[in-house]
């Protein structure tokens, strides 16, 4: 049975926000380089699609394709959905012990107090019209609280669309699932193809990037909406019989079988 | 008496790989005859069939990603028949020299059908392996094939089992 195709489109958020463009900052790799996937792990991706048919034309493998975002230089998608949220009160209980064993010992440093001002960390908020960022504190990559407005991690890359060539004409049919993985965030997108058509077929994946900026004096989570290209490359070859090379035939047993 | 039987092939791939074995857990046949076939679900399958019956292999992989194809499927012979030149033509994957201290299985048929697709790699999806069953089968007596699965690419992606049947009933 023919596998699953998965991709991983990984991003260099800072630098895509930064340029406000995804050109040059998007590394594409994908599972199907045995099949003669080219480009693979670079910007010009192209996915091989091997569609098998049988003799009276029919499909004959369902080809399904799978897209897995990543972020560069961010907290791994696999630590647990509820990381940052764990860490954050993580940090603050440890802050509130601090501060009542400053309070047993005695006097209070001023030094003492800026640290653990320090440690209580930032927190970003959402825009009234955003959606899916739980306000959370801000996290450097190690984990911990931060306040430093360059030293942050930024949230997950979000597929919010395909669209291109490949869709209009039919090529594939993406679509977005809810899924039992929290890695994404409980939803992924995947697509069925078409491979009756050989050719090369472009698609455009839109993502949305999130940008922390001051307003107001307060910290907040944008959405930067961008795009970025890929490519499939259908190909088409008929089935055949394992044993025979064409159609089905007697199965080749010996005169003798094996004993033992 | 039914027309076709299926034989699914479940493989762990992952598994199989580390363990460089389809044993230990990594396989398990199964197979939808009413004949009395026997061990199912275990790599010794023996599967119950009549002549004239249209019998199927299809592998079915747990981890959908991973590349899981049928390699050949050769029915083993107990005669001193020489193997064809076909299957000595065939390049021994490393993962075959386990099997080397048993004595050499003449190979009945069933390999070296070309399996490269048109943009000229090996695509083992492109195979179907399905066959009739002969009249002329000694009936109670289990043909044991040698079933060759391909994980993926490389010199360590092709292993084996021997140990599966077809018996006339």
């Amino acid at each position: 049975m023919a596998q699953q195709h998965g991709i991983i489109v990984l991003f260099d958020v800072e630098n895509a926000l930064r340029t406000r463009s995804l050109d040059g900052n998007t590394y594409w790799f994908d599972n199907m380089k045995l099949f003669g996937s080219t480009g693979v792990g670079s910007e010009q991706l192209v996915t091989i699609v091997p569609g098998t048919h049988y003799l009276d034309g029919s499909q004959a493998t369902e080809q399904v394709l799978n897209w897995l975002p990543a972020a560069l230089g961010s907290i791994p998608p696999t630590v647990p959905r509820n990381y940052l949220a764990e860490q954050g009160r993580a940090d603050d209980r440890r802050t509130l012990d601090e501060l009542a064993g400053l309070d047993a010992a005695g006097g209070v440093e001023e030094d003492d107090v800026k640290r653990l001002q320090r440690r209580v960390g930032k927190r970003a908020r959402k825009p009234a019209s955003g959606r899916g960022l739980t306000e959370a504190k801000l996290l450097d990559v190690t984990g911990r609280t931060t306040t430093s407005s360059d030293a942050y991690n930024y949230p997950a890359p979000v597929i919010t669309d395909i669209t291109g060539p490949a869709v209009t004409e039919k090529i594939m049919y993406p679509a977005q699932y809810g899924s039992p993985d929290m890695i994404y965030d409980g939803w992924y997108w995947a697509a069925t193809v078409d491979t009756s058509r050989p050719g090369v077929y472009r698609y455009t994946m839109h993502i949305q990037l999130h940008e922390l900026v001051e307003r107001n004096d307060e910290l907040v989570w944008e959405s930067v909406d961008l795009t970025c290209e890929s490519n499939l490359k259908i190909i088409n070859d008929p089935k055949r019989n394992g044993f025979t090379g064409a159609g089905v035939g007697v199965l080749p047993l010996p005169p003798v079988p094996v004993t033992g | 008496m039914k027309q076709r039987i299926s034989i699914v092939v479940m493989v762990d791939a992952v598994g199989a790989l580390s363990d460089r074995t389809l044993h230990n857990g990594n396989i398990s046949l199964v197979d939808d005859s009413s004949a009395g076939s026997k061990h199912q679900g275990t790599p010794d399958l023996v599967t119950a069939v009549s002549p004239g019956q249209v019998v199927q292999w299809t592998p079915i992989h747990i981890d959908v990603q991973t590349p899981v194809e049928i390699q050949s499927i050769e029915f083993l012979s107990g005669g001193a028949a020489p193997a064809p030149a076909g299957a000595a033509a065939m390049p021994r994957p490393a993962g075959h020299s386990a099997a080397a201290s048993h004595p050499a299985p003449a190979a009945a048929s069933g390999t070296g059908v070309d399996a490269v697709g048109s943009n000229g790699r090996e695509n083992y999806d492109l195979l179907v392996w399905e066959g009739i069953v002969p009249h002329g089968m000694t009936p109670g007596v289990p043909y044991r094939y040698r079933l060759a699965l391909r994980l993926h690419e490389g010199p360590n992606s092709v292993l084996h089992i021997d140990s599966p049947a077809l018996m006339c009933v």
